[in-house]
């Protein structure tokens, strides 16, 4: 056990020790999949919810997470790659950066291959430049993911969610609205769930 | 282009074949894309992954949440008005009390994480270095202290899993019952 944790806290320090835009990455993900574990537990353990609805929600809850951990992941890591290697190919550098650089490698600037961060000499100023660029890229595609990717995407989704309780209602196999609240409640209260949220 | 027809040409498996067009789309975007050489003062960059840990991450996508979100509620067109005006009202608590309680136990746990883990020596009692990595002498490098806030924002989350039924729900539905009251009011 005390093994386990020492080697925990030895990949945490080789992963992320150099590269703090990645942890935001996966912590980010982490975060969401731990906030989506809770959303759904919320309803599993919830006694006033009953099997039958259950089984309806939990499929909801576990839908709702797969659409909040995708896009997040999609949209920040795809945000934090392409400024990494505009940076480890010296697309996107500085004025100090491209002065540190030999000639023969200032003419490989923009070539997949090029990776300033391997050179012999690497610049004195790269590694804290490339460290901001991931932040400030991861931060930017958190934003556009947490903030108008995933609010409209779970919207259309509580909304078609609503329709379909409304069509079961209609039909032999009846939804009935939990103890204590109406089935129009119950169902205003569904789509406001799905309609808002920011992970933990 | 030419090249990237060479690259493509060249590969003679299917799986090759893969990489070679993902490559080739790959250095088709890098082309794309002009050199930008920054003049100037660029420390603000470089200390912007010094300092943003996820702490200060979570407060900026609180803060800029919500500019965005309950504009994007407001604007669904797919519930009815008063589903619509709750909606905004728990999207406005729910980052609120999000971002409140996200930033304090990340930024807390962070500072817990930095006091557990000093470097490891006689005069210093064994729970002060609990979470530093073994072979690790030198705690003020910036790896280290990228380390720290990676095992703060870790714990931080484990934690969450507790406070966000405990704080987060509470807090969210006491917001949300004033924001609905005080839309009530307002309109008479």
């Amino acid at each position: 056990m005390a093994n386990l944790f020492s080697n925990f806290k030895s990949s945490l320090y080789k992963n992320y020790g150099e590269n703090p835009g990645k942890m935001l990455v996966h912590t980010g993900v982490l975060g969401w999949i731990l906030s989506s574990l809770a959303q759904v537990s919320a309803v599993v353990f919830n006694d006033k919810i009953s099997p039958e609805q259950k089984s309806f929600l939990i499929p909801q809850e576990i839908a709702d997470a797969g659409i909040n951990i995708a896009s997040f992941y999609l949209i920040t890591s795809s945000f934090k790659n392409v400024a990494s290697k505009l940076v480890s190919t010296g697309k996107l550098t500085t004025k100090g950066i491209k002065g540190a650089l030999a000639k023969e490698d200032i003419a490989k600037i923009g070539k997949l291959d090029f990776n300033i961060g391997e050179l012999k000499n690497v610049p004195e100023d790269y590694k804290p430049f490339k460290n901001g660029v991931d932040v400030i890229a991861s931060t930017v595609g958190s934003i556009i993911s947490c903030n108008i990717v995933t609010p409209i995407l779970r919207n259309q989704y509580a909304s078609r969610k609503q329709k379909q309780a409304l069509a079961r209602m209609h039909t032999n196999t009846q939804l009935t609205a939990p103890r204590g609240i109406s089935m129009a409640q119950y169902q205003r209260l569904s789509s406001i769930k799905y309609s808002s949220g920011l992970k933990v | 282009m030419a090249s990237n027809m060479k690259i493509q040409s060249s590969s003679p498996t299917f799986q090759g074949g893969i990489s070679s067009t993902l490559r080739s789309a790959r250095q088709r975007v890098i082309n794309a894309v002009p050199n930008m050489e920054l003049s100037g003062n660029t420390n603000w960059i470089n200390k912007a992954g010094e300092k943003i840990s996820s702490a200060e991450q979570r407060l900026i996508l609180g803060a800029s949440a919500l500019m965005s979100q309950p504009f994007i509620d407001a604007h669904n067109k797919n519930v009815d008005e008063k589903t619509r005006k709750v909606s905004v009202a728990r999207t406005i608590a729910k980052i609120i009390a999000g971002t409140l309680t996200g930033f304090a136990i990340r930024k807390g746990c962070i500072k817990a994480i930095k006091a557990m883990s000093q470097p490891r020596g006689a005069n210093i009692p064994k729970w002060k270095s609990f979470f530093t990595p073994k072979d690790v002498n030198k705690t003020n490098t910036d790896a280290f202290m990228q380390y720290r806030n990676a095992m703060g924002t870790v714990v931080a989350l484990v934690v969450m899993m507790f406070t966000n039924f405990l704080i987060d729900a509470p807090l969210t539905k006491f917001l949300t019952n004033t924001f609905i009251k005080k839309q009530e009011n307002n309109n008479g």
